[in-house]
């Protein structure tokens, strides 16, 4: 193979990545963002990319507890590491899936499962969050639809759901 | 009320048709709280956009793009990139198949060539397609690809490009000057006759009524190049089985690209199976542009050469800054008014950038002309060929009308010493004619007289507390230190019935309820809309309904992605609603034959329009306490294999309407107002929003929550096309600096303070329930409205777009020269 000569970085290393509580051993190329293995290996498209540079938060996923954005890191630096996605939110019900749809807090929904995996980040670190706090933490993300004003609703009602259990 | 299904089915193509069977009670219709279909999909990430599709053995396309403003082809040596490993196909600019087609959808913008040769701005597709194993390769094999390019002079500003002697940015199409529009095209044959230049628009006489008036204020405005850029970047997947095409598309209109792609690959649209997934939002933008269907027909040819399947993928420069919108102009204005606020002409004169032909004529005068009593109008427009990229309507075609609308009020009620609102209420009117005959016509019409722009000034003027906040300009300083400024704009509500549409409602077997259309969404929550009417017609429960989406591309609707979903689309449904009622009720009173059975009519004697249908059941009219489920009524005679009767199903299409004004009896009757606050910080020249008022009326909101939904998310976009949205080019070289999302700045959750959202509903639209669309109009009115607040806040005026912080330091004084 002249891959080298062409440009394409070649180099593969296995990795382990607990994704959404289920174990996935990989062979993943360098140059393999974590976006594009969820996306495209594991089928996890709820992590999108939209600006490709780290501006916009599509691509947000939780890994140990920290929102990061995916398409910004690198899948063969995540060896080890637990990667809760969007699709898994879902799974476990949480209140915010719910109060997003309740308040329209999308319009095309491309950003939005950004949106949704910032807020549980917000929500996991801080539970009683005001307003103001609640529109620094969405701050990073972009939603071309400007749905902005619903996003706050529906943070502050499932914080009060969770809070209420 | 039964006796409206005849009536609004066949419902007459008439320029002053309208919904006159408006039901007394609604439940669907109109309630809060409804849950929207497409919201759990969207908000736990399961929903499915093109960009998201992988099939087995799916290989990747990537598109070369010029590093030049202004460039050809010389030669193209594509060896390298074809002897990498995991290079699959390239397909050239000097391919036969190919070079067959030149214009696509000329009618609405610059003409671009299937895959040019020749680059008529930095960062245009052109030359190469390359097919490679995976994305990467595909990318890597693009730099493998040599090219001898022809650089050639550019330019880039449209006033410049009209001075004798500028660079010819677009000889292909004119190869005398850079005026834009000369060329053959049918829209201008059929509208102005061949060759119009510059394209006058003429109502009654300015210069008698620049005699009449009191004051004469003439004003220059100017937007610069914005951008789209709808998050979900372009892209494309096409399939062949034999000869039977399969492709998923980004498009708000796929039933016309299939149209496009059976034209171009020289195949049946009936072997094209369109698939149109939800779609990132791009409000009109690529759809618009000439080059929209490229990327599909491209995508299907070379799928076909490598007989695999095939995704073309465009990264997000390639896509979101692939053109502009369509308000890249520069308008001379000249107002005449009287001291009571009647203004008695306007005369507007604008060089417009790569604008669509088909726009210019109207582009900046026809706000006046539509919804006010001023009857002295003159618009002389010049399209000026530039190096920057094409323009489009992207929310929407009415930005340059807006603009001039929103500034002439403001500067007209400043230079009287006049509150804002006053002066629109004193030139509110249609088509030249004053209020009093609005009055009339909408008597005459079968409209609700109401004076809509009066409501929604006042209830937009107590939710800003205008009177107490109110103030000249430059005379308000706040204990911050900020100066602090309010404007006001307003306008009709523009969105109309024109188009096409085509719907099916379904009743299954179980009485559930399917509604089935083509699938396009790019976020206007309509198929929500779709099945609350439904549930209305049919007398259902919201619950039951479900939308079947199309998603093999076959019923046509004309803007099925937004602006029309409900002014043309609900009439649609609707009538299919009405059709499906009817066929149920017949079914009702009908007796059910199977070959070893004979079932009684479950009413028996009945005519099927003593019947009416609620809450589920079938009822007798006279006796509402003889009912039947729905789901009895189909389930009728269900034996074994066997049926007694057909499913209930009713389809039904809509060609009403034109476009709003294009009529002239058919004035706009609903409207809008909006107000902003800002505080302007001498110091750094930054603008904050601090408040937004938007009072829509919407005739009738079908889903509430939906509307003000683009309510909130107009105000964001207009504030990010007021702040800080614009393209800038290297002058030297005419490349573009910030085509990124880090450097082309769109508006955070930050950019804008609270919001406040009123719904007026008057009635008064033309559309299904007297409603008329909401999705274009907040983002293309908010996004001149600052001009005027920061001009109210510091006492200077700039009017040119985006208002950035070094511009109000200029204004201020402050700026360097």
């Amino acid at each position: 193979m002249s891959e080298r000569e062409a440009g394409v970085a070649v180099a593969e290393a296995p990795i382990e990545l607990v994704v959404n509580g289920e174990t996935y051993r990989l062979r993943v190329q360098s140059n393999w963002s974590l976006q594009h293995v969820l996306h495209n290996e594991l089928g996890l498209t709820g992590a999108k990319d939209f600006c490709d540079r780290g501006v916009c938060g599509s691509c947000a996923v939780i890994m140990e507890g920290r929102p990061i954005l995916s398409c910004m890191t690198l899948a063969i630096e995540c060896d080890g590491k637990a990667i809760e996605t969007v699709e898994g939110i879902a799974k476990a019900n949480h209140p915010l899936i719910e109060a997003y749809v309740k308040h329209h807090c999308m319009q095309c929904g491309y950003c939005t499962p950004g949106f949704v995996v910032t807020a549980k980040a917000l929500l996991a670190k801080n539970p009683d969050p005001g307003e103001e706090e609640v529109k620094e933490a969405l701050a990073g993300n972009l939603c071309r639809c400007g749905t902005y004003p619903q996003h706050v609703k529906a943070v502050l009602e499932a914080a009060n759901n969770l809070r209420r259990g | 009320m039964i006796v409206m299904v005849e009536e609004i089915q066949d419902m007459p193509v008439n320029p002053v048709e309208h919904d006159k069977y408006i039901p007394e009670e609604f439940n669907a219709v109109g309630r809060r709280g409804i849950r929207r279909l497409d919201g759990y999909e969207k908000a736990s990430g399961k929903a499915v956009y093109t960009r998201d599709v992988q099939l087995p053995g799916m290989v990747y396309a990537r598109m070369l793009m010029s590093p030049y403003a202004h460039a050809r082809i010389k030669s193209m040596d594509t060896g390298k990139a074809e002897a990498m490993p995991g290079f699959r196909y390239v397909l050239k600019y000097d391919d036969p198949e190919v070079k067959k087609w030149k214009a696509l959808h000329a009618e609405e913008s610059d003409v671009f060539d299937l895959l040019p040769d020749t680059a008529y701005f930095e960062g245009q597709p052109l030359g190469a397609v390359v097919v490679a194993e995976t994305e990467e390769m595909a990318t890597e094999a693009l730099k493998l690809i040599a090219v001898e390019w022809e650089e050639r002079p550019f330019v880039l500003d449209q006033e410049e490009a009209l001075k004798p002697g500028a660079p010819l940015a677009r000889p292909d199409l004119n190869p005398d000057d850079n005026r834009h529009g000369l060329y053959d095209l049918w829209y201008f044959n059929q509208h102005y006759g061949p060759n119009p230049w510059p394209i006058v628009f003429k109502e009654g006489d300015v210069e008698e009524g620049f005699k009449e008036a009191d004051k004469v204020i003439e004003f220059k405005a100017r937007k610069q190049y914005h951008t789209w850029a709808g998050v979900e970047p372009i892209s494309c997947v096409a399939r062949w089985l034999e000869d039977n095409l399969e492709i998923w598309v980004h498009h708000q209109c796929p039933y016309t690209s299939k149209e496009e792609l059976a034209e171009k690959l020289g195949i049946p649209m009936g072997k094209i199976k369109m698939y149109c997934l939800y779609q990132g939002a791009m409000f009109g933008g690529w759809t618009w542009q000439s080059w929209g269907y490229a990327p599909h027909i491209l995508t299907a040819l070379v799928a076909r050469r490598v007989e695999r399947p095939v995704k073309l993928v465009l990264n997000a420069r390639e896509s979101h800054f692939y053109g502009g919108d369509i308000d890249h102009a520069v308008h001379h204005l000249k107002v005449g008014a009287k001291n009571d606020g009647t203004i008695t002409a306007v005369q507007i004169k604008g060089v417009f950038a790569n604008a669509p032909p088909g726009w210019i004529p109207y582009n900046g005068i026809v706000h006046f002309h539509e919804n006010t009593r001023v009857h002295n109008l003159f618009l002389e427009n010049r399209g000026a060929f530039v190096n920057v990229g094409p323009t489009a309507a992207y929310r929407c075609e009415q930005t340059p009308n807006a603009l001039c609308i929103t500034l002439v009020f403001n500067y007209v009620a400043d230079a009287l010493g006049l509150d804002p609102t006053d002066v629109a209420l004193k030139n509110d009117g249609s088509h030249g004619k004053d209020m009093t005959y609005l009055s009339e016509f909408k008597r005459d019409h079968g409209f609700p007289i109401r004076d809509s722009l009066k409501e929604c000034i006042e209830a937009g003027k107590k939710a800003m507390d205008w009177e107490q906040k109110w103030h000249k300009p430059g005379t308000k300083r706040l204990p911050n230190g900020k100066y602090h400024g309010m404007a006001f704009c307003w306008s009709h509500e523009w969105t109309d019935t024109s188009g096409v549409g085509v719907a099916g409602v379904r009743i299954e077997r179980d009485g559930s309820v399917a509604v089935l259309s083509l699938h396009s969404d790019i976020g206007v929550s309509a198929v929500t809309a779709y099945a609350q009417i439904v549930a209305d017609e049919l007398g259902v429960r919201y619950e039951d309904i479900t939308f079947r989406p199309f998603y093999d591309v076959t019923f046509f609707l004309a803007v099925p992605g937004a602006s029309k979903n409900l002014t043309a689309n609900g009439y649609v449904v609707r009538k299919a609603a009405k059709k499906a009622k009817r066929r149920l009720l017949e079914l009702a009173t009908k007796t059910g034959e199977y070959a070893t059975h004979i079932y009684k009519p479950l009413f028996e004697g009945m005519k099927w329009d003593d019947l009416d249908v609620r809450d589920n059941m079938v009822y007798v009219k006279a006796d509402p306490s003889r009912k039947v489920p729905v789901k009895e009524v189909v389930e009728v005679g269900r034996y074994g294999f066997g049926a007694t009767h057909g499913p209930v199903y009713g389809w039904a299409w809509h060609t009403q309407g034109i476009y709003l004004g294009e009529a002239a009896l058919r004035h706009p009757l609903c409207r809008q107002a909006h107000f902003m606050e800002v505080e302007v910080d001498p110091e750094t020249g930054e603008v904050e929003i601090t408040k937004v008022v938007n009072v829509n009326d919407v005739g009738k909101a079908i889903n509430p929550e939906a509307c003000e939904g683009q309510q909130y998310g107009g105000t964001y976009m207009g504030a990010g096309r007021n702040k800080f949205e614009e393209v800038i080019w290297d002058p030297q070289t005419g490349v573009k600096l910030n085509a990124d999302l880090l450097n082309y700045k769109v508006p955070t959750i930050l950019d804008c303070g609270p919001i406040e959202t009123i719904l007026v509903e008057t009635g008064m639209g033309w559309g299904p329930y007297g409603s008329v669309g909401i999705a274009e109009d907040v983002a293309t009115m908010v996004d001149g409205l600052m001009g005027p607040a920061v001009y109210n806040a510091i006492g200077k005026r700039i009017d040119d777009y985006p208002i950035t912080p070094d511009k109000v330091l200029q204004a201020l004084g402050k700026g360097s020269e």
